[in-house]
């Protein structure tokens, strides 16, 4: 009753946080006393807290905060704030703490870890890059020894073993995506001691928003080796001959390219007069367009350098070689065969996960972020997580001003740069936020023209990146940052020692720029975030123009404002108009997310259908027993000769491989199906529903086809020297695997986008 | 699809929605005989069959539809969903004229959630403007064509009394509203259309039972089977489709080919529903209104030429034919809107599909314009013959006014019935369970 009352008066969404409140009287009279113990006897008391069950009571919930200050104290010289307290609780009941930048996220997150480590439960503690969960590891490890609590962290290019390790310490970081691809490569082990991520129990999730939200659009995928290709020099050869515009056009955002009239008859004429676009036979066009892809599409010390004979992808957003990424679908090869180098061998798909269901395996998710009310509904409906709004240590002073807006990029661009000249001369640091790297680039390019030198972060170095950002704050610095970019950093006033505070606090503190607004206001108060940290001083301003990306796709009827001479739109129909726009994206995105999550509610259900079955065969020898059901001759007569252990090993591996196969297969119906079901729209069809409803008999018999398959290759084992060679019957595991986020699929479809254009065509009639 | 149901009704949380949506529509109904306070359900009764054997297709005929039959008997629900169907229609319109509202619309779920607010307000305004008029003929006798006296069944007459029952018009048709949102929350299909449905069907035990006490039973099994054979033929439209095989080829996908069988646009041979029908009726109201406006019994030339032509029986050779071009016209109308066959093309071309045997571009375009054009001509055609099937058992039987196979109300409840079983199926279907239509 109290709880409705409460939703009814309360913002949707939050919990109340005063019941933490009221403990923090208890914990401050704990202090003295903690403080007289040696470091021996406080790890004792921590230990302590280790022999109940379940969720803490109050009086532990105190303890344990007593505790975890007066350890944090020690080990870190921090001592916590009364809020970061209130975090620390609302974490351990599972909720996502909202607490403002440099209120020490961290410091809380990881007593919270701590707290549910000590009662016997394995954290992880998922942040958004490798370099972050690095460092809060390490930074936090004094802490979690003092407290007994072992701690360990995940990168890139951490081994198999590392990762085994690292997985069975109390508390382990990772990033997202890291985690993902081990529950990805998890499974399709075919030995149960190959696996590394253990059953999941809590999750701490870090920058909750970003990671639960925004990156739940992005699908993880896990892709292997195929089979060998073959070089389709022809077709590279012949799209060479095309040309841009004339034979084919590449649209506005480089994504995708088609051929033009022209280009169909010159290709079809190449190729002796075939029909491109023929009833009986589909085969030629995917190969066309594949090599013209790559051709187009695909620039080489761009998109991928040559190095030692081979192709290898540069991740765009970072700038950098990526080891384990390579282009799906046959696109490698055509660029393989573009460059004339040996072909190698084709990728496939074998499975992905998205964050959602990551996440979602969690029987216990907590997490922070310093901007978690703007999508508390989202929170809940996906998670189930209800927001903790925790209280500023100091209250924000900051300030926000209003947008400056323009009528053409040119004019917002000069406005920019006079207005970081004249701030520039006071001596008080600037923080500019940009949308992208190129960008970024531009702009910094243009400040040092007008004698402003400034730095460029664009996050393609996560660990410099968080250096120089730390420096951010210094009297007299100009920093240019995407995004992403030094995520989880402070931002001190006189830089990261703090030694100039005091005249940087006489200028104003750090003044926060953005140059446009991002796709929604969240990601805006996150760029505000960076300054007014701990009551500090400062302010932030947006330089907005009206053919920015984000008004003009989603506001494109607002059209011809009233300047004044240096081009600044003073009309406040038009502020309304910029913020319309921005709750237009918004929407967007959430029925991007929305649809994500529906369209793989049904894979889900069917994967776990293959799970559970492969769970048994792996653990339970149940392809064995199987096989000597379905083949009980050829399976007597090879006991008889090879010996049990080895026809059972024979016959998981089999089994395996055929479920496997069969789920690829079923993948890449799925997919397929996807890519086009928008179309079902037209004749008046939920895709929806239509895609259930072709998924769910394509998935009927797939245990049991797995099954027939396997008992066939089983009936063709020839024991070679007493043992079987499953290699010969046809078994082949995919012996290199790599992984990209959807993101960089260069074949998106934009499905949401497509049925938006054609929903738009109805609506208007 | 009977065990389709059954196990449906196996499925537990399948289960409690199906409960929940038939305990709603119970509710529905029973608030649709209640009669508001202040009415005497006697002498209603009596009124009713009194007023029966007068004229049932005029003005009257399309509003008691939506409100199964509970306007008449000035029930607590008497209103129905009609105020709610008109405001949503309005506000559409307004969407295009007022550039808030419109900015509102695009901007997703949450501005989706303001207009959805702004028509509830809207609902209640123009369920108090209704309820009122609507007592405000009750008063005076029009109601029933003055079959009988006011007094008798509105025996008192005080202001508390009348304002009362608008009151509890107005409330009963928020409890509605708020029922269809419940049912599209936390039951099966969506529940304003299966609000219509009710009603819609809501009447047929009644004027069957009419059928078979004031005809033969000859004609009553006739009537029967014309109506299974007419649902059954309807159907069979409404499901009928071209699927037009489409392809992407942008990538190597694996081994197995699927050929494009899952990928095709399907276009459906009555692509526009039951809305010409809708259009052609509330224009061919535009005669008779002119007719009661102008007085029934002057001379003029006009009125003369009107009702002889576009009377209120409807069931003249000329108002019938009118009526099935204005159909046939709506409905090709309507497609040519909503379908752009250029901007399909463009669609596919961009994302690298095609029509196998078609080139991409202006080629796919002038394909999908022919075969849409060849599919509406007999949908079109069907859907007036619906339309007209009453008006020509009206005419060749004489069998007064109360075929209940109406062509609105089969059209609705077809319609309606299809996606509340596909929509079931849908759910079954996440769970692996056989589905209803195959």
């Amino acid at each position: 009753m109290a709880e409705s009352v409460r939703r009814v008066l309360g913002k949707p969404g939050s919990v109340d946080v005063r019941p933490y409140t009221k403990l923090l009287k208890a914990i401050d009279e704990r202090e003295p006393a903690l403080r007289e113990l040696s470091d021996a006897e406080l790890t004792e008391r921590a230990a302590e807290l280790g022999n109940a069950e379940g969720p803490y009571d109050r009086a532990d919930l105190a303890e344990l905060c007593a505790v975890g200050r007066e350890a944090a104290r020690r080990a870190l010289g921090e001592r916590p704030f009364d809020v970061q307290l209130v975090g620390v609780m609302a974490l351990l009941d599972g909720h996502v703490a909202e607490m403002a930048t440099g209120e020490g996220k961290t410091l809380a997150g990881a007593l919270a870890a701590a707290g549910f480590a000590l009662r016997g439960r394995r954290v992880h503690v998922l942040s958004v890059n490798d370099y972050l969960a690095r460092r809060d590891a390490e930074w936090m490890r004094p802490l979690y020894d003092l407290l007994g609590v072992a701690v360990a962290w995940i990168g890139q290019e951490s081994t198999r073993e590392e990762r085994s390790v690292a997985y069975s310490a109390d508390i382990t970081y990772a990033s997202v995506s890291e985690l993902g691809f081990d529950v990805l490569r998890d499974r399709l082990v075919t030995d149960v001691a190959d696996r590394v991520v253990p059953e999941p129990d809590v999750a701490l999730i870090d920058e909750a928003d970003s990671v639960l939200v925004d990156e739940a659009r992005v699908p993880l995928v896990l892709a292997g080796a195929a089979e060998a290709a073959e070089a389709d020099l022809e077709m590279a050869e012949l799209v060479r001959s095309l040309r841009p515009r004339i034979h084919y056009e590449v649209d506005g955002e480089g994504r995708n390219v088609q051929l033009t009239e022209s280009g169909i008859d010159l290709v079809e004429r190449e190729l002796g007069g075939i029909d491109l676009y023929s009833e009986d036979d589909t085969s030629v066009l995917p190969r066309v367009n594949l090599a013209l892809h790559a051709h187009a599409l695909l620039q080489r010390d761009v998109h991928y350098v040559v190095r030692d004979g081979e192709v290898r992808l540069i991740n765009e957003s970072r700038g950098r070689i990526a080891l384990l990424q390579r282009w799906p679908d046959g696109l490698q090869a055509a660029v393989e065969a573009k460059e004339k180098v040996a072909v190698s061998e084709t990728g496939e798909i074998l499975d992905s996960i998205t964050v959602q269901a990551l996440v979602l395996r969690y029987p216990t998710r907590c997490g922070m972020t310093g901007t978690a009310m703007a999508v508390a509904e989202q929170l809940r409906e996906f998670y189930e997580l209800e927001v903790a709004v925790v209280p500023p240590n100091k209250p924000c002073v900051r300030v926000d001003e209003a947008d400056r807006l323009y009528a053409t990029p040119e004019d917002k661009e000069d406005a920019l740069i006079e207005e970081v000249a004249t701030v520039h001369a006071t001596g008080r640091p600037i923080l500019i936020g940009t949308q992208d790297v190129a960008e970024s680039e531009r702009l910094a390019k243009r400040l040092a023209d007008a004698g402003l030198e400034c730095v460029v972060l664009n996050a393609k170095n996560d660990a410099d990146e968080a250096a120089v950002i730390a420096e951010a704050g210094t009297y007299g610095a100009i920093t240019v940052s995407t995004q992403m970019a030094g995520r989880g950093t402070d931002i001190r006033l006189g830089g990261s020692d703090m030694a100039d505070r005091e005249r940087v606090v006489e200028t104003g503190g750090l003044y926060v720029m953005g140059y446009g607004r991002y796709p929604s206001s969240r990601l805006d108060d996150q760029l505000r975030g960076r300054a007014g940290r701990q009551g500090d001083p400062g302010s932030s301003i947006f330089f907005v123009s009206v053919e920015d990306d984000l008004i003009a796709a989603n506001a494109p009827e607002a059209r011809g404002a009233d300047v004044t001479a240096d081009g600044e739109i003073t009309d406040p129909a038009w502020r309304s108009t910029v913020n319309h726009a921005q709750r237009v994206a918004e929407g967007q995105l959430l029925e991007l997310h929305r649809n994500t999550w529906r369209y793989n509610q049904l894979i889900d259900v069917q994967r776990g259908v293959v799970l559970e079955h492969r769970q048994a065969v792996l653990a339970e020898g149940l392809g064995d027993r199987q096989l000597a059901v379905d083949c009980a001759g050829t399976h007597a007569d090879l006991v008889e000769e090879v010996g049990e252990e080895e026809v059972a090993r024979a016959a998981k591996l089999i089994t395996l491989y055929h479920l496997d196969r069969g789920w690829t297969d079923h993948n890449a119906f799925l997919a397929d199906l996807r890519e086009g079901i928008h179309l079902r729209f037209l004749g008046r069809r939920n895709p929806l529903d239509e895609f259930h409803r072709d998924a769910v008999p394509a998935f009927k018999g797939f245990l049991d086809e797995a099954r027939a398959r396997a008992a066939e290759t089983f009936e063709a084992l020839e024991p070679v020297d007493g043992r079987l060679d499953v290699a010969v019957a046809g078994v082949k595991r995919p012996h290199t695997t790599w992984t990209y986020m959807v993101h960089e699929h260069p074949f998106s479809t934009e499905f949401e986008t497509v049925v938006g254009r054609v929903r738009g065509a109805l609506s208007r009639g | 699809m009977l065990g389709a149901f059954v196990r449906a009704f196996r499925t537990p949380d399948l289960r409690n929605k199906l409960l929940f949506t038939l305990f709603i529509l119970t509710i529905y109904r029973l608030g649709s005989v209640i009669p508001a306070p202040g009415i005497n359900p006697d002498a209603i009764r009596q009124c009713l069959q009194g007023a029966q054997t007068e004229d049932t297709t005029g003005l009257y005929s399309l509003v008691n539809l939506f409100s199964g039959g509970a306007l008449l008997q000035l029930a607590i629900f008497a209103l129905g969903i009609m105020p709610y169907i008109t405001a949503s229609i309005i506000l559409n319109l307004l969407t295009v004229v007022i550039p808030r509202l419109e900015a509102l619309k695009k901007e997703g779920q949450a501005g989706q959630a303001k207009i959805t607010q702004y028509t509830r307000y809207l609902t209640v305004a123009l369920a108090l403007l209704q309820s009122t008029s609507i007592i405000a003929m009750a008063r005076t006798g029009q109601l029933f064509q003055g079959a009988c006296p006011p007094s008798s069944y509105m025996p008192s007459e005080d202001l508390l009394t009348l304002i009362t029952i608008v009151f509890v018009m107005t409330a009963g048709t928020c409890v509605i509203m708020w029922f269809g949102e419940l049912i599209t929350e936390r039951g099966v299909g969506n529940g304003m259309s299966l609000l219509i449905f009710t009603t819609v069907v809501a009447v047929f035990p009644s004027s069957m039972a009419r059928i078979w006490s004031e005809q033969s039973p000859w004609i009553f099994a006739i009537i029967c089977v014309a109506g299974l054979v007419l649902i059954a033929g309807v159907v069979f439209m409404e499901q009928a489709q071209r699927r037009i095989p489409v392809q992407y080829a942008k990538r190597m996908v694996g081994r197995r080919m699927y050929g494009g069988s899952s990928t095709y646009i399907p276009l459906k041979v009555n692509q526009a529903g039951v809305i010409p029908v809708i259009f052609a009726s509330s224009l061919l109201y535009l005669p008779q209104l002119a007719i009661g406006l102008l007085g029934q019994d002057s001379d003029n030339p006009v009125v003369d030429f009107l009702s002889t032509y576009f009377g209120p029986t409807g069931t003249h050779p000329v108002y019938m034919a009118s009526f099935f071009a204005l159909i046939v016209g709506f409905a090709f109308f309507y497609v040519a809107i909503t379908f752009n066959p250029a901007e399909v093309a463009d669609n596919m071309k961009k994302y690298g599909g095609f029509i196998p045997g078609i080139r991409p571009g202006r080629p796919t375009a002038e394909y999908l314009d022919f075969v849409l054009t060849r599919l509406t001509t007999p949908g079109a055609l069907y859907l007036g013959l619906i339309a007209l099937l009453p008006m020509l058992a009206l005419g060749a039987s004489g069998a007064s006014g109360n075929f209940p196979f109406g062509g609105t109300s089969i059209l609705i409840m077809v319609g309606v019935g299809l996606d509340t079983v596909k929509q079931i199926e849908s759910h079954l279907q996440q769970r692996n369970y056989e589905g209803f239509l195959r």
